[in-house]
């Protein structure tokens, strides 16, 4: 097999939105797509992969290893392995900076913290049992104050003077947002102090590693740029971010792929494959 | 339905789907059954007298509801588990029980537990904290407490012939134990976490010479097997509280490891200290059952270095240095160190573990969860990201 | 509702303000007792034995618990929460242990105080004395505190018996005998790192005088037994400290306290409460919300008069020492019967929970109370978990019924004054029902 035609597929099932990658050997991006998950995670992750061999113009059986990851990744038929986000992250989040050390995941409904070396993940931290500090956090937000969430970062940057908000609980400060609204205190003013929240709650978990420089934030909720400057003042650091934060799941799972078949090909042996059903799983008809 | 003949691993694994089916059997023969929890409560001094130790376990699998009335959520699931099948009528079975300070909530429960249950027998063991000599002076002089009321519930003498003969027949279960434990040293173990934890929950439904026959009826059939754990690149060591159910280990197998050391109340923590027979044989119970026996709820002083004060990392080595020896001998590369919620004792003791463990080079990930089914799901991806770490 | 009538919803005692004021001081005087050189022990409070023995040798003492409600009250804990959060330790466990745990590792990165540390802050400690009293968290904190601490640490035992096995044959002795030699050696392991000699006559009458102390002090809580009731909770929980922590030399205390008896004696003897209008007679378990004590104005301005309360904080029932001259003996004894004193009443009524929850049934019966203010929190299992039995056995025997209201002892959010008075509201019919109930049972309340 020449290994210059290989390709290879991430997909990131998470649990707001899946994402696929397909890089060639040289790591190229050929194909890149992102979906709401919803409920029948086989079947869209099915419905993804053939839009992103789509837009590769690849043929499943041109993928040499396809990678699954996330909170769904057991729910991938045609996936040959199934890696952990957090492992994911941590190699694709190296791939777009070398020399990251500590990097801040903040998804639609956790958040992980991890520590890389060499692109390898070597410890980790992980909030998957409560809402503050994670994107679900701004969507009850928004929902309180009738704005869209990807509205919110720009107003909280309009902020002169952010109020602290103290609850660490997401309904409590849902009714310190509602209190502070009926004082008359200037909706950019709130906005901002929730980012400072979030940020303060997704920081305190990632304390609980060695925080080391490169600091990188990436995952869904580092789009928003308000969040992005509170995080920042909260570690008093220079935070890189990713162009494309939702993808560095999806990214790693891809190299880590190509990683493994390279290791296969040098030792002479054959690629471990899955069993590679693509065809719609029958039990959802 | 124990099958007539059924031995070793076939004969663990009913008696761990219906604990009490043998003990309900014994009772109809006129036996006394005793129950207990925590390895705190004297177990010899019950053999002793004939009465059959029967530890009480919860059940991760029912939902908590009567013990709402007497125990808050706020404390350990385990004990609220076990208080709930006690109010549910599941430990009617029981002529008496024996409960010891283990911890606090342990300690408050056998005082509900007499309040609500009414047993026909029961004492409490204050087992002291610390490992002081006038801690364990007041020790002994607690089991000659628990040795009169026994007497006087069986009408029987507690003699030292008695007790030494019931300290050898548990020692001789230790012994075994370890025997079991060393299968597990080879790569891949003989037996697996799941098999050894179902064999340490058979011990606690059995009287002990049963116990000890199906120790060896396992051991003999384990070194003989073709079909044991495969091979699995990580070998595991579990440390924390009570574990008393299979599924937190058969999760952590089937992800993709061998769980071969255990650190836990149910467990190696409950045999790995013999008994020395001594004259007075409640001296050497004494203080095997408080100073041998490691257990973070046991107060450990570090010996002062000569400027009186106190040095962290000796500190750890002295509370946990067992632990790197077990990690060395069963050829350890990776520790769990996991906690229910609400739990102390082994709360506090994680970051000064994960300090220790961290300086001699161990892997390791803590995980906490509620002694529940339901809670086991997120930590499965906790222990494989640990697993492709550690891999 | 006139500011005037607001500020005598609750008379308090005037001599309740010195006791208080005693405590104050403790803080500033272990940071002084430390710049001068001298030996500071941060302590758990271990119900006298301890305490003596540092005060004989010239320690200055401070508790960490109470600097952790101090901390608390003044916004300065979640600061150090969210340290202790990110050093790994769990977040479910006492708020009081976690905040100082927090405040230690600040100490250590400092090097110091920390600048901004409420009250001028704890000291390094030469030494830690905890104690086995009803709590795992009391040791194994202070052990944790080895991580930033390099004193050593001490743990009191103390002795918990069954109410059935307290009454076998020889437990008493051999459970007194462990008090004493547990403090015996603690005397050795102190003379060893202070490098000096416990004088034992100080010692005695160091003794003598806290037993005394708490002789007056349990004079000056019977007197609450009265109707109307002259001594609010209030003044108790203000008052109470002085008796726990040894800020100050016992004899200064117990003259407060005597002076407080005179003061509730002449308002007995005059019918005066201690709100205008005893409708409802309270008592209150475990540990009140200090932070929010403002809130039980605003139900005495319902009528409610908080009469007793925090069975833990209480001092023990008189006990003949006559007989034991041994000052070691004679302060175990204290404290031995701190734990111990309902233990003959719970015993003669089958009740197993001795201490904690036995005690309230009593309380509630000499106390005459209408109803029970229960207030679990997230972080103290040891504070709440007899609060269902209490509620269980008090309805059970007694038709007395119970209000529970959440809270927390770090988390001051938890704990809604707005909620809880909504609530009060509709416990006053209960509270009424119960009374009537009470009457048809033949009951003296």
């Amino acid at each position: 097999m020449q290994e210059n035609s290989l390709y290879f597929a991430g997909i990131d099932l998470g649990s707001t939105m899946t994402k696929v990658v397909i890089i060639d050997a040289d790591e190229a991006i050929r194909a890149r797509v992102e979906s709401h998950t919803g409920a029948e995670h086989r079947r869209l992750a099915n419905k993804v992969m053939e839009q992103a061999l789509e837009q590769a113009n690849l043929s499943f059986g041109e993928i040499a290893y396809v990678v699954a990851t996330g909170y769904g990744r057991i729910n991938v038929p045609f996936a040959d392995r199934q890696i952990t986000e957090l492992t994911c992250h941590a190699r694709g989040v190296a791939s777009f900076f070398p020399s990251v050390r500590t990097a801040l995941d903040i998804g639609g409904q956790d958040a992980k913290g991890l520590k890389v070396k060499d692109g390898k993940l070597i410890d980790f931290v992980m909030n998957d049992k409560c809402a503050a500090g994670t994107g679900r956090f701004l969507e009850v937000i928004a929902s309180t104050l009738s704005l869209k969430v990807e509205e919110l970062g720009s107003i909280s940057l309009k902020s002169k003077n952010k109020v602290s908000i103290s609850s660490t609980c997401t309904i409590f400060a849902q009714q310190e947002v509602i209190s502070r609204i009926s004082e008359g205190v200037p909706l950019e003013d709130i906005v901002a102090g929730l980012h400072s929240a979030i940020a303060s709650r997704a920081v305190g978990m990632l304390r609980r590693l060695k925080i080391e420089p490169d600091v990188v934030f990436t995952g869904g909720v580092a789009q928003n740029i308000g969040v992005v400057k509170a995080v920042r003042e909260n570690l008093g650091c220079e935070v890189f971010i990713p162009q494309d934060p939702l993808i560095s799941g999806a990214m790693g799972a891809a190299l880590l792929g190509k990683e493994l078949t390279l290791k296969a090909l040098a030792k002479g042996e054959s690629i471990q494959r899955g069993e590679r059903r693509l065809a719609e799983a029958t039990f959802f008809k | 339905m124990t099958e007539a003949g059924s031995q070793g691993l076939s004969r663990v694994k009913e008696i761990y789907q219906d604990r009490s089916h043998r003990v309900k059997a014994l009772k109809a023969e006129g036996k006394q059954v005793i129950g207990y929890y925590d390895i705190y409560p004297v177990l010899e001094m019950l053999t002793a007298l004939d009465l059959v130790p029967y530890r009480l376990l919860g059940d991760m699998s029912e939902p908590i509801t009567k013990a709402d009335t007497c125990l808050p959520t706020v404390v350990c699931p385990f004990i609220r588990s076990v208080m709930d099948l006690g109010l549910k009528g599941k430990y009617d079975f029981l002529d008496g029980v024996v409960m010891a300070h283990a911890c606090e909530v342990a300690e408050k429960t056998a005082h509900i537990w007499r309040i609500y249950l009414t047993p026909a027998y029961a004492h409490f063991i204050d087992t002291p904290h610390t490992t002081h000599a006038a801690a364990q002076k007041q020790h002994k002089e607690l089991l000659k407490d628990f040795k009169k009321t026994l007497e006087s519930f069986t009408g029987k003498e507690l003699s030292a012939e008695r007790l030494e003969q019931a300290i050898r027949v548990h020692n001789q279960q230790r012994t075994l134990v370890r025997e079991l434990y060393e299968l597990r040293k080879p790569d891949p173990p003989l037996v697996s976490g799941v098999e050894t934890l179902q064999v340490m929950v058979a011990l606690t439904s059995l009287p002990v010479e049963e116990g000890n026959e199906l120790l060896r009826q396992v051991i003999s059939e384990v070194k003989q097997r073709k079909d044991g754990p495969s091979l699995r690149p990580a070998r595991l060591l579990i440390w924390g509280s009570v574990i008393d159910n299979i599924a937190l280990i058969d999760m952590i197998e089937n992800i993709g490891a061998n769980v071969v050391m255990d650190d836990t109340s149910v467990g190696s923590r409950a045999y790995f200290s013999q008994v020395e027979l001594t004259e007075d044989p409640l001296d050497g119970l004494a203080y095997r059952y408080l100073v041998e026996l490691k257990a973070p709820r046991t107060f450990r002083e570090t010996v002062l270095s000569e400027t009186g004060k106190k040095d962290y990392m000796t500190d750890l080595e002295n509370r946990f240095g067992y632990l790197g020896d077990y990690a060395k001998e069963w050829n350890v590369n990776g520790i769990i160190l996991q906690a229910m919620r609400y739990c102390d004792i082994h709360g506090y003791e994680v970051p000064g573990l994960k300090d220790y463990l961290g300086n001699i080079g161990l892997p390791n990930i803590y995980l906490e969860h509620d002694y529940s089914e339901a809670a086991l799901a997120p930590l499965r991806t906790r222990v494989q990201a640990f697993l492709e770490v550690i891999g | 509702m006139t500011d005037e009538k607001k500020k005598r919803a609750i008379s308090r005692l005037k001599t309740m303000y010195p006791l208080r004021a005693l405590i104050d001081g403790m803080y500033e005087q272990a940071v002084e007792a430390s710049k001068d050189g001298k030996p500071v022990a941060w302590c758990m409070v271990n119900w006298w034995g301890g305490d003596v023995i540092l005060r004989t040798m010239d320690v200055a003492a401070v508790y960490p618990e109470d600097y952790s409600a101090v901390c608390a009250a003044f916004g300065a804990a979640p600061a150090y929460l969210a340290r202790s959060d990110s050093d790994g330790f769990p977040t479910h466990m006492c708020g009081y242990a976690r905040n100082c745990l927090g405040y230690a590792a600040q100490m250590k990165d400092l090097g110091e105080i920390p600048p901004e540390a409420p009250m001028g802050g704890m000291p390094k400690p030469t030494l830690l004395l905890s104690s086995g009293f009803f709590c795992d968290t009391r040791y194994k904190w202070f052990q944790a505190l080895g991580r930033y601490l390099d004193a050593p640490l001490w743990v009191l035992e103390m002795p918990h018996p069954g109410v059935k096995e307290s009454r076998m044959e020889g437990v008493r002795e051999h459970n007194i005998n462990f008090l004493v030699e547990e403090l015996r050696e603690f005397i050795a392991f102190l003379e060893h790192l202070l490098g000096k000699k416990m004088d034992w006559d100080r010692l005695e009458e160091i003794v003598d005088d806290t037993i005394e102390m708490n002789r007056v002090w349990h004079q000056v809580n019977e007197l609450r037994k009265a109707r109307p009731c002259p001594m609010h909770s209030r003044d108790f929980w203000s008052s109470m400290p002085a008796s726990l922590y040894m800020a100050a030399d016992p004899k200064v205390t117990t003259d407060l306290y005597q002076k407080m008896y005179d003061e509730v004696k002449y308002m007995v003897d005059n019918h005066i409460g201690a709100i205008p209008e005893e409708k409802y007679r309270l008592a209150f378990a475990e540990l009140p919300p200090w932070h929010s004590l403002g809130f039980f104005n605003q139900l005495a301005e319902r009528g409610w008069n908080f009469v007793v309360e925090s069975w833990a904080y209480h001092p023990p029932k008189p006990i003949d020492l006559s007989k034991v001259s041994n000052p070691l003996e004679r302060i175990a004894n204290l404290t031995y019967q701190y734990f111990s004193g309902y233990f003959e009443d719970a015993f003669k009524v089958g009740d197993w929970w001795g201490y904690f929850a036995h005690p309230y049934l009593e309380f509630v019966k000499e106390y005459q109370c209408d109803g029970i203010f229960l207030h679990p929190l997230l972080t103290c299992r040891t504070a709440t978990n007899h609060l269902l039995v209490v509620q269980d056995q008090l309805m059970r025997k007694l038709k007395v019924p119970s209000l529970v209201v959440e809270g927390d002892i770090v988390d001051l959010k938890l704990f809604d004054p707005a909620d809880a008075l909504r609530k009060a509201e509709t416990f006053e019919e209960t509270m009424s029902h119960y009374r009537t109930v009470r009457k048809e049972m033949g009951l003296a309340w």
